[in-house]
């Protein structure tokens, strides 16, 4: 087998891990180093911060399982360069708050270290995102700051 | 060795939004592509989801119409035998505006014969619509609920 089918692999088993609430599991695919970054509005998504190190992002993944009672996702597209792994998915959460869904695709980028996840780095489309979680739409809040004057 | 396609396709989309030269790109694209670029559609209408050369010609010529690319750098990428995945950080200029745009972007391609026929496209949209106001966007802090 080669490094690109293990790495992906790996990547799916990470991915199961988090579906399945196995914390210890996901967390075991990882670096003691690990660093975890979303490209989203953290002022606004405060949880979603860059995260280093094992004890960091076990409290990252804490809080969204706190919030969220399903985690599903479907992979279209994944692909492997060496220790690199991309992966397009769809992603659904279910929240524990009023059962309401969140679902958005992302893309995934992972950095392998001796078999393990050293890197994890996502781009979301954010603005959708934010709107979803708050279960708003923003464009009319930036109408009505234009027009405050804000 | 064969050149991937995404350089030639990559080499060609920049062309086409910098200088409006789209006869290299219109080459490099299916007639039954299907493409997506996903964020706020109601204010840049150039993204969202369309099918077909024609309507991502469309979209290229959207583009070409409101950005030019100053310059990009690839952070990373992996080429597969007929795909491609990479993750960009683009300094645009907004050309009604004369504002400076920074991205990062997401894009995954998957080409048959040389010529696109899926792209996906995820940017930091929240931060893209910052931008594109020249301001932040004020918004509860949603620490509960998020």
């Amino acid at each position: 087998m080669t490094v690109e089918s293990l790495n992906k692999q790996r990547v799916l088993h990470l991915l199961d891990t988090i579906t399945r609430g196995d914390l210890e599991g996901s967390l075991a695919c990882c670096t003691d180093d690990v660093y975890f970054l979303t490209h989203a509005p953290i002022d606004v998504l405060t949880h979603m911060g860059p995260r280093h190190g094992k004890a960091e992002l076990r409290e990252f993944w804490q809080k969204v399982s706190s919030r969220y009672s399903e985690f599903r996702y479907k992979v279209p597209q994944i692909l492997a360069d060496g220790d690199e792994v991309a992966v397009y998915l769809h992603a659904h959460f279910k929240k524990r708050g009023n059962d309401r869904v969140v679902q958005f695709d992302m893309a995934v980028f992972y950095s392998f270290r001796n078999g393990q996840i050293a890197q994890i780095r996502e781009i979301i489309d954010s603005y959708d995102l934010v709107q979803q979680v708050l279960e708003r739409e923003i464009g009319p809040l930036i109408v009505g700051e234009e027009a405050d004057g804000l | 060795m064969t050149e991937h396609s995404l350089w030639r396709f990559s080499r060609a989309l920049h062309r086409a939004i910098n200088d409006r030269h789209f006869e290299d790109i219109e080459a490099l694209i299916d007639e039954d592509v299907d493409w997506a670029v996903y964020g706020p559609i109601d204010m840049f209408p150039f993204l969202g989801a369309c099918q077909g050369k024609a309507a991502v010609l469309q979209v290229i010529r959207q583009l070409a119409d409101n950005f030019h690319v100053r310059r990009f750098e690839r952070e990373s990428i992996m080429l597969g035998v007929d795909s491609a995945s990479s993750m960009l950080r683009y300094s645009l200029t907004a050309l009604d505006s004369d504002k400076p745009i920074s991205l990062r972007v997401a894009q995954f391609a998957q080409f048959r014969a040389d010529r696109l026929i899926n792209m996906r496209v995820l940017i930091d949209t929240f931060d893209l619509v910052e931008q594109a106001l020249g301001r932040a966007i004020h918004l509860p802090r949603m620490t509960g609920v998020g």
